[in-house]
């Protein structure tokens, strides 16, 4: 029993850091495919503008609430109310980014959205959506530490937009403690 | 509250909107120029002043204190340059740059500084820009103080900036209070999203009002696309109106000639602006050399209030590791004003490790340090290139001479803060943890993976890509600003100086362009 516990310790992690490297392995390869199969412009040029439009809501109300946790409000009505805020003004932000960075990000929603890349990118077949939410925010996290320059521009630019489209409304400001002087109401 | 620019637009001042006008579009003028922020403001008041009749063109929109809204969600997409979401090309740097009348300058934060004089010394040993003696600056930075009201903080320094100068002083490290371009300053700190009480003496409230009444001519929404150019003179510069989201629209064409063209859009529009004229470039130095001051930055928690939302932005500053005796890339220690947005989107971290330091927003206390690039081989800066939509993106390249200066930075910043009291300091890299002293941070820092996107980098200056030099195989201008090969265009912005500045780079742009125009107008009146 004494020699056992020592084993099953120094297994247990072994088992952790196998599985973590397997599907870090699948997602690199599956990724470096598709990139070098040129897969990755295919759904967006095929997407019409409401496909592109469905995708980038369907993405940001999956991963919003992932990256959000601990900020969002506990009520349920409040946080669903926070949560489309914050899709809304992401979608009305983007068409103030140059072109190449909107058909980026475009893609990079119509990519998620489709069954081959998404597994390609998020080594699930399952929709964002259909994870539990912790397994949206290792996503995440394995884009930001993933050694493809692509996934981690993903991971850099969508924190930065969600952050921004979340803190940027005054609603959400008061765990901040946070009022700014109003010379001119924002309508 | 009494808003200069629409009282002067109603009493006649002329402004066009070009996203109004219905077709094509012919305008002439002696002077046209091209960006209204620090160079193009200064430019735009002395030309007109002197007669000259004098177009204005600013791809942002006319915006002023009645307008300004003190939230970053309607600043930063109305007032910044990609909406405060400009990054170099491969997104590893954020960039703030003004997009509105009066550029930059409508949105800065204040801090007037002169050019460093080692920093001129080096311009004069590698390019033969000589602005020493009876070409000195300093009678041009004596006009921009008294034009511009610019005149050292006599407040004291809000929370932000007392712990950067509370730390220096524990350490015995230099530090200055910095001068501001403000008159009847309330000490809000929305500097930089508008000033709405016309304090700041940004370029939309003095020299452009200036230049207005008398007789310039402002068109805003209008994209400066390409000149046509014959032998050694320009002929023509074709512009196009931009949509609700300031994206060119190339629906109709405005065609403007004049009898000279400055070139004013800053360090990024500027040059991308001569490489879609395929102007001559014998130099190769067109958009090339592209500076950028890129910023590590360093997070505090402190038990007490610093509410850096709250007061001047900018007050204090220390040079103690700008000009180091050795080859190592110097860092100009500042703070930024702290508001949600552009705090939260520079954090690191997730959730709620994100969530819970948003929560202490009020505790928290950033300094940011600048590096001080341009002055090695190993920091020559970055490439203005032209992506498929002919828009500019910035290639800049991050070297391991870079990389030591930003964990240098963060050794100095963390001792700093520390210094000052700090309860546990956050280098904003993502593999960084709150450190709780001074030695656990400094052991921590020695090893941090210093890589793109994990370092989260910022820039606000912008610099180079049109270089001065007295050789035109050297730059792209000469050292009054005109173009080396193109009689009749200038360059007046902060695309022509030669490296970066190791200071902020309003106050060098502004005496720049004021001498340059002196001179210019001598030239036109011949």
């Amino acid at each position: 029993m004494l020699l056992d516990r020592p084993a099953a310790a120094a297994a247990f992690p072994f088992r952790i850091i196998i599985m973590k490297r397997r599907q870090f392995i699948m997602l690199g390869v599956a990724t470096g495919s598709v990139l070098a199969l040129g897969l990755t412009a295919v759904p967006v040029l095929t997407a019409s503008p409401q496909q592109q439009q469905d995708s980038a809501v369907l993405v940001l109300d999956a991963l919003l609430p992932a990256l959000l946790q601990g900020a969002l409000p506990a009520d349920a009505v409040a946080r669903q109310a926070a949560l489309r805020r914050s899709r809304d003004a992401v979608l009305q932000f983007l068409a103030f980014l140059p072109q190449s960075q909107q058909q980026q990000l475009r893609q990079l929603f119509v990519l998620l959205e489709t069954d081959l890349s998404r597994l390609a990118l998020t080594g699930h077949w399952l929709s964002l959506n259909e994870l539990p939410i912790a397994l949206r925010l290792q996503l995440l996290h394995a884009w930001r530490d993933s050694y493809l320059t692509v996934l981690q521009q993903a991971y850099a630019g969508l924190k930065e937009l969600l952050f921004a489209a979340y803190y940027g409304q005054p609603q959400h400001w008061q765990p901040l403690s946070y009022q700014p002087p109003e010379f001119n109401p924002y309508v | 509250m009494y808003d200069p620019i629409r009282t002067g637009i109603a009493n006649g001042w002329q402004h066009l909107d070009a996203s109004t006008f219905a077709g094509d579009q012919q305008f002439s003028a002696d002077v046209v120029i091209i960006g209204s922020g620090a160079g193009g403001g200064i430019a735009a008041e002395l030309l007109s002043d002197a007669g000259f009749k004098v177009l204005l063109l600013e791809h942002g929109a006319l915006h002023s204190s009645s307008d300004f809204r003190q939230q970053e969600r309607w600043a930063y997409p109305q007032l910044y340059q990609d909406g405060a979401g400009r990054k170099t090309a491969d997104q590893a740097i954020g960039i703030l740059q003004g997009r509105t009348v009066g550029g930059s300058t409508t949105v800065n934060w204040t801090t007037s500084i002169r050019t460093p004089a080692p920093t001129l010394q080096y311009w004069r040993e590698q390019f033969g820009v000589d602005f020493s003696g009876e070409h000195s600056l300093d009678p041009y930075f004596d006009l921009a103080a008294g034009r511009l009201n610019i005149n050292k903080w006599a407040l004291p320094p809000n929370a932000n900036n007392h712990v950067l100068q509370r730390g220096c002083e524990a350490l015995g490290w230099q530090h200055t209070v910095i001068s501001r371009n403000v008159n009847g300053c309330a000490n809000l700190g929305y500097c930089g999203m508008g000033c709405p009480i016309n304090a700041k003496q940004s370029m939309l409230v003095s020299c452009i009002p200036a230049a207005m009444a008398k007789g310039a001519v402002l068109i805003s929404r209008i994209s400066a696309r390409q000149f046509s150019w014959r032998g050694d003179r320009v002929d023509a510069l074709w512009a196009v109106p931009v949509d609700q989201y300031f994206q060119a629209d190339p629906r109709l064409k405005i065609k403007i000639t004049a009898r000279h063209y400055i070139v004013a859009g800053g360090a990024i529009n500027s040059p991308a602006l001569l490489l879609r004229s395929q102007v001559p470039n014998p130099s190769s130095r067109l958009g090339r050399h592209t500076h950028l001051h890129p910023s590590a930055i360093s997070g505090a928690l402190f038990n007490e209030s610093i509410a850096g939302h709250s007061g001047a932005p900018q007050s204090i500053y220390s040079d103690q590791f700008v000009w180091p005796d050795d080859e190592r890339i110097g860092f100009k220690l500042e703070v930024p004003p702290l508001h949600p947005v552009l705090m939260a989107t520079k954090l690191t971290g997730t959730a709620r490790a994100h969530a819970d330091l948003m929560k202490q927003f009020n505790q928290l206390q950033v300094v940011i340090a600048l590096l001080r690039d341009g002055f090695h081989p190993q920091a020559a800066g970055g490439a203005v290139q032209l992506d498929a939509h002919d828009e500019p993106v910035l290639d800049y390249p991050l070297t391991d001479y870079l990389w030591d200066g930003v964990r240098r930075a963060y050794l100095a910043m963390a001792e700093l803060q520390f210094a000052a009291g700090a309860n546990a300091v956050l280098p904003i890299h993502s593999d960084a943890e709150l450190y709780r002293s001074w030695q656990q941070a400094k052991a921590a820092i020695a090893t941090l993976p210093l890589q793109r996107y994990r370092a989260t980098l910022a820039s606000a200056h912008v610099m180079g890509g049109c270089n001065m030099s007295a050789d035109p195989l050297q730059g792209v201008v000469a050292t009054d600003g005109r173009h080396h090969q193109l009689k009749n265009l200038s360059v007046f912005d902060g695309s022509v100086l030669p490296t970066s500045l190791g200071a902020n780079p309003q106050l060098t742009i502004y005496a720049l362009s004021w001498k340059f125009t002196e001179q210019l107008i001598k030239n036109l009146s011949i």
